[in-house]
């Protein structure tokens, strides 16, 4: 059939009437955005991946509306020291196995109060494996629970968890832990009340879409508009110790992640926090004068790992090499130079955030570049077997700086060594990390680990304890075992002597090669004030203002 | 005609069979572990990674799981997200912006480009012409990102005319300069494309023959030589659809535009195999109708294209 003139104009209508109708598809919007009160902090976030349940959520995008939303037993300053927020005492008994909890008359959103069955209910819900929660690691140290942190052998609560009536209960550890409250201001210990759960026990979706919390913030009405904010306002009846300053915080999520949208945001005013400088930035955000830049030390720390079970690393052969490759590595030039002075060369293998940290760990002249020693300690290696292959350090190529780091860490290897060195490059952050789970890597690593609470101790017992769940290296050393338990259970100087000398067993075998410590950066618009990082390297939100 | 339609409309089952087929093969391809990802690289017990598994359709037989997804997709259920939302809603918060966005996109490639190229084409080898060719040669040079961001520093940061980036209360004057940077590309081919079609048709016979017969000038080049040298443009700007749906992801990050193309990225990323799927399976889609469109617009502009 032919097109008529009357079918050709009505098809360009058609056509025309589509891509309008399209157009005002989006259009519509715009008036309910925005709620332009003055002291209301935009900040930067990224649409939660995971219901908003406390035991749920792993991850940052979730991660800060969260904490905002809920109060733990405990609440962290911006030091990572603690103060206790819903908790009136934490008690341990004589060998810090067993904590007993007291809490403050305190209110959830809705009105009802949080007793102790709002914390154990929380908890043996985010422990039992059925429900599918994704931090039940952080439930390990508890008595009643597997390696992993799940109930063990799947029963429905945790045996070490006895609530005594509704304001008290007591917490039984596996092992004595003397800075076990540290661990309460973590977002997987935050309770969780009665009106979440189901006539199955079950958490509702519902409630992981709007949740009740405890926190200095509760959602608005509007609440978490999937991809596009999350908006809380402040919790009138919130009496803890982190009152906001601010009106309200919005969580404003970038599509794919985009920082360097985010970032020319702060510079036009249209968002108040991005807290973190994205690369393409780096070089530039501490001269640029439409923004307030940040740029501090901070927990997170970069290190890689060779395993023992690599050909020519194993014994008192790999000690000798493992030594030698970390005094090739000339860190100050690499954080200067590759990541314009946003990491800090390491000295040990903690993070200077901490209490308790210091630069003179006995030992830690190993992570000196000094290319007389590393030849020499080297030729000792090869005294004992002679190398032969090729020394490569695996990266993802999805982390910004990776590429470029190892570049010049292989080559300064290359240089200083006389052996051929080179990267190995993993599209993505969890091919690379498959491949170091179930040990088929057959290359160096790298590694890195961001506390989830702040003790020095987190940084050792996960990481290089015999069998711990982050061990990528297999590292097995009864001594450091021992040091790493013995500090848990004591305290003040001697837990610090005590770590001191488990960092200085590390030195000498080197389980990973510590780095560098990431800094936080942040840029602010110019009109915010109270900006402050704490130990998470994020900004103390309830302080902001403008 | 319709009979036409309804043909091309049958052929796309099939496309989309095997497209959804391919896309199935190619995800489990991907090297990677997206449970150890979902988990944040934390331990997860056996148990709790056959459920997850089981509940994201992950530990089926790849046939399986693409009978599942296609039994499902009849029904417009494409499953959830990692985080819970429906796939479907998904798509409909994402499509109408990144439509919009390429309908813009094509509108100022369209306008301008067949403008100055069939001006370039009537006056060929002027000085217009030349100059054409210098600033085309030199908007397909720079790369796409390489404009956003400067576009975006000088028009959003610096001169403030517009809102550097977007977000997702958009508006169609948002959009305009991530319009324009992704049109820049494609407009560059339609000059060239335009000008050299209505250069070869200024000399054709039935043009001579239009001029013979006394038409005047404006006739002449509308009625005879622009709408001839239209069609191999159309087919071009129609395909162009497509793969500015598919290729705003670089402007939608820059922009920070709530899209399709940023949606596809970030599932890509976490291995959500059914979201991947369905929202390439959309885009497929459309490329499947503008094609159909394309050929229907050829049958408007040249009388001797029939369908039966």
């Amino acid at each position: 059939m032919r097109l008529t003139r009357r079918t050709r104009l009505a098809g360009v209508a058609l056509i025309a009437a589509a891509s309008l109708t399209l157009a005002a598809c989006g259009g519509g919007s715009d008036s309910e955005g925005g709620g332009s009160n003055d002291n209301v902090i935009t900040v930067y976030g990224t649409n939660p991946q995971n219901p908003l349940i406390p035991t749920a959520t792993n991850e940052v995008g979730g991660g800060d509306p969260l904490n905002n939303l809920f109060s733990g037993l405990t609440a962290y300053n911006s030091d990572g020291s603690i103060v206790n927020e819903v908790a009136e005492s934490i008690e341990p008994n004589e060998d810090s196995t067993v904590w007993t909890i007291k809490l403050k008359p305190w209110k959830f959103t809705d009105g009802t109060d949080v007793t102790s069955n709002s914390f154990v209910n929380a908890w043996n819900y985010g422990a039992k494996a059925e429900n599918k929660q994704l931090n039940n690691y952080f439930f390990y140290p508890i008595a009643g629970t597997d390696d992993e942190g799940y109930t063990a052998d799947g029963a429905d609560t945790i045996s070490g968890l006895k609530v005594i009536d509704d304001t008290s209960f007591t917490i039984t550890l596996k092992s004595p832990e003397s800075d076990f409250p540290l661990r309460h201001g973590y977002s997987a210990y935050f309770p969780v009340p009665d009106a979440a759960y189901d006539a199955s026990g079950k958490i509702t979706k519902e409630y992981g879409e709007a949740p009740i919390g405890n926190g200095p913030y509760k959602l608005t009405k509007a609440g978490w508009e999937r991809n596009k904010q999350i908006s809380l306002e402040p919790n009138p009846d919130y009496t803890g110790s982190h009152k906001p300053k601010n009106d309200g915080l919005v969580f404003k999520f970038y599509a794919g992640g985009g920082t360097d949208a985010a970032y020319t945001d702060v510079q036009s005013d249209n968002l108040d926090v991005l807290d973190q400088v994205p690369p393409s930035a780096l070089t530039t955000f501490e001269s640029d004068d439409q923004v307030s830049a940040f740029n501090e030390p901070g927990s997170s720390f970069s290190s890689m790992t060779i395993p023992e079970r690599l050909e020519h690393f194993s014994g008192e052969e790999g000690k000798l090499r493992r030594a030698a490759i970390s005094m090739a590595i000339n860190r100050p030039q690499v954080t200067e130079k590759i990541f314009n002075n946003a990491r800090t060369p390491a000295t040990d293998f903690t993070s200077p955030v901490l209490d308790g940290w210091t630069e003179e760990v006995p030992g830690n002249e190993v992570l000196e570049f000094n290319e007389a020693e590393a030849k020499k300690l080297w030729a000792e290696a090869d005294a004992i077997a002679p190398w032969d292959g090729s020394f490569q350090l695996a990266y993802n190529n999805d982390g910004a700086g990776n590429k470029e780091f190892v570049d010049a860490v292989t080559n300064q290897i290359k240089n200083v060594l006389g052996i051929d060195s080179s990267g190995k490059v993993y599209p993505t952050f969890d091919e690379l990390r498959k491949e170091v789970t179930d040990r088929t890597i057959k290359t160096a690593f790298r590694t890195g680990w961001q506390a989830d609470y702040p003790s020095m101790l987190n940084y050792l017992g996960p990481i290089y304890a015999t069998g711990a769940g982050s061990n990528d290296g297999d590292y097995s050393n009864k001594a450091f075992d021992k040091l790493v338990s013995d500090a848990s259970a004591a305290e003040g100087d001697e837990r610090y002597k005590l770590i001191s000398e488990a960092q200085t067993l590390l030195l000498e075998d080197l389980p990973a090669i510590p780095l560098w410590y990431q800094n936080a950066t942040a840029v602010a618009s110019k009109d915010l004030k109270g900006f402050e990082f704490n130990w998470q390297q994020k900004p103390d939100y309830y302080k902001l203002t403008k | 005609m319709w009979w036409y339609v309804g043909k091309r409309l049958l052929q796309a089952i099939p496309v989309f069979l095997g497209a959804t087929l391919i896309l199935f093969i190619l995800l489990k391809l991907r090297p990677g572990d997206p449970i150890l990802n979902l988990a944040g690289n934390k331990p997860v017990s056996q148990e709790v990674r056959d459920a997850l598994a089981a509940q994201y359709h992950l530990d089926d037989p790849l046939f399986v799981q693409w009978f599942q997804f296609v039994k499902s997709a009849i029904t417009f259920d494409f499953g959830e997200t990692f985080a819970g939302q429906p796939v479907f809603d998904l798509i409909k918060e994402t499509f109408p912006v990144t439509v919009t966005l390429a309908v813009m996109a094509l509108s100022i490639d369209a306008i301008l480009g067949i403008t100055l190229g069939t001006i370039a084409g009537l006056r060929r080898n002027g000085w217009f012409d030349s100059s054409m060719l210098v600033i085309s040669l030199a908007m397909l040079a720079i790369p796409i990102f390489v404009l956003g961001f400067v576009m975006q520093l000088i028009f959003g940061v610096k001169l403030g005319w517009t809102s550097p980036t977007v977000g997702s209360d958009w508006t169609i004057g948002d959009l305009i300069l991530p319009a324009i940077v992704l049109a820049i590309a494609n407009f560059a081919y339609t000059i060239r494309l335009t000008r050299t079609s209505v250069a070869e048709n200024l000399s054709a016979d039935h043009v001579r023959t239009a001029r013979a017969k006394g038409l005047s000038e404006r006739m002449v080049v509308r009625r005879h030589v622009l709408r001839n040298s239209l069609v191999p443009v159309v087919t071009y700007i129609g395909i162009n659809l497509g793969s500015l749906m598919a290729g705003a992801i670089i402007t939608e990050t820059i922009f920070n535009i709530p899209g399709v193309g940023n949606a596809a990225y970030t599932a890509i990323f976490k291995g959500e195999t059914s979201t991947v799927v369905a929202i390439v399976t959309f885009m497929v889609m459309v490329y499947v109708l503008m094609s159909l469109l394309v050929d229907l617009v050829y049958a408007v502009l040249d009388p001797r294209i029939r369908y039966a």
